[in-house]
């Protein structure tokens, strides 16, 4: 009964795949890709990894779909025949290559799944000795803060310097002029956001700190932290700024700059190599940094702006 | 056949289906798209061979794989930025060398 369920969700993953690269138009493109993550959020959470789950749901399909829809509003309003006038150009070589190389993934995947039968992975087995020995119940948090640091301080990094390339490339940004006037009976609209946008910074206070223990973690709060500020754009209570206010700037900047400097604390102090965490206190600071610039930073990707301002109402 | 079979063949099959996706456009929203679908496949080819029994998915893979959703989403705001502007600078989603093999554009 239960493989049925998991050939259902893998089918149902493929085909879905199947529409977002060749299916007839791309709006509609667009939206199963959107169902493609939230699917795949599904298997996540079939295979046991929850924390995959919360990111996938949360960034996979949440925020790159808001991103995605924003990039599609300010293309048509431009030029209302930007995804109308999409030119299919097969090359005879695509169906081959592809075929050729989904052979050869297939025959990685074959000998690595080979290897886990004949010798149970040796990396997971070290890793779960060491993380006997520290505070964090949570194994995936452990081994992004204490074992691969490097990966999730350039990771932040990677999340900055995008950032960074999107606001000086990006010239149109999320306004009245691409969202329409504001609607002057939105009172619907308005209860939501006072019922969701507290909702929102509760659960991401909860994944933050139950991500030590439970899943969660920095990257799924700051992705509901981000969500809860696009929906506020889409209410129209933010707008975006051209120029970043102070306090924005340093959130944006936060989370790499209180990882760095709490893991060099600790090569000055002479305890151990760099960023290594002296303790849960480090932990939980770094982890509140990253959620901070992670939200801000996924909040101006979206508007597409330097900086965002408070509506008068 | 195992759950991890089943969903190892499926992350194959999702690779494959992005690579053609990417190599058959020229409109670089679908291309971007074709990306994403692409880097699911190896996600879940990275999480889903089995483990001894009885054992959780290995928390390294999994970690990576979080990096991984983290990096490709800041990789699609970048490049959808980049969609934009060479959009609002030549007036086209495509990218002209994506086609200068075909009939109709001698012009290039």
């Amino acid at each position: 009964m239960s493989v049925a369920i998991d050939i259902l969700l893998a089918s149902g993953l493929v085909a879905l795949a199947l529409q977002t690269v060749a299916g007839p138009g791309l709006f509609r493109a667009t939206i199963t890709f959107i169902i493609f993550g939230l699917v795949m959020a599904l298997i996540w959470a079939r295979l046991g990894v929850p924390d995959l789950a919360l990111a996938e749901a949360a960034l996979g399909a949440g925020i790159t779909g808001a991103l995605l829809l924003a990039a599609i509003q300010r293309l048509v309003h431009g030029d209302p025949q930007a995804l109308r006038k999409e030119r299919r150009h097969v090359s005879r070589l695509a169906l081959p290559v592809a075929l050729l190389v989904s052979l050869l993934v297939a025959a990685i995947a074959l000998s690595l799944t080979g290897a886990v039968d004949a010798r149970p992975g040796e990396a997971a087995t070290l890793a779960r000795e060491a993380l006997a020995g520290v505070e964090l119940g949570n194994a995936v948090t452990a081994v992004l803060l204490l074992f691969r640091g490097y990966d999730t301080l350039l990771e932040m990094t990677v999340l900055l310097a995008a950032s960074f390339g999107a606001f000086a490339s990006s010239r149109a940004s999320l306004g009245d002029d691409l969202l329409g006037p504001r609607e002057r009976e939105q009172s619907l609209l308005d209860a939501l956001l006072t019922v969701i946008v507290p909702l929102a910074v509760l659960v991401a206070g909860y994944l933050l700190h139950a991500g030590g223990e439970a899943p969660g973690g920095a990257f799924q709060a700051g992705a509901v932290l981000g969500a809860a500020a696009v929906l506020l754009v889409l209410g129209r209570r933010l707008s975006p700024n051209p120029v970043p206010s102070p306090p924005e700037r340093v959130a944006v900047v936060l989370g790499v700059v209180v990882f760095s400097l709490i893991g060099l604390l600790s090569l000055a102090r002479g305890e151990g190599q760099l960023l290594a965490l002296p303790g849960m206190w480090a932990v939980y600071a770094v982890e509140g940094a990253m959620m901070i610039s992670i939200a801000t930073i996924l909040a101006l990707l979206f508007v597409g702006g330097r900086g965002l301002r408070r509506n008068q109402r | 056949m195992s759950t991890a079979a089943i969903y190892v063949l499926a992350g194959i099959g999702i690779f494959g289906i992005g690579l053609y996706g990417l190599l058959s456009t020229v409109h670089l929203l679908r291309s971007l798209l074709s990306i994403n679908v692409m880097s699911s496949g190896i996600f879940l080819l990275l999480v889903a061979p089995p483990t001894r029994a009885g054992e959780a998915p290995d928390p390294i893979a999994q970690a990576l794989v979080l990096t991984g959703i983290v990096v490709s989403v800041a990789a699609t705001a970048f490049g959808l930025a980049l969609l934009g502007r060479l959009h609002a600078a030549s007036g086209s989603p495509e990218l002209n060398d994506r086609y200068d093999d075909d009939d109709d554009a001698d012009d290039s």
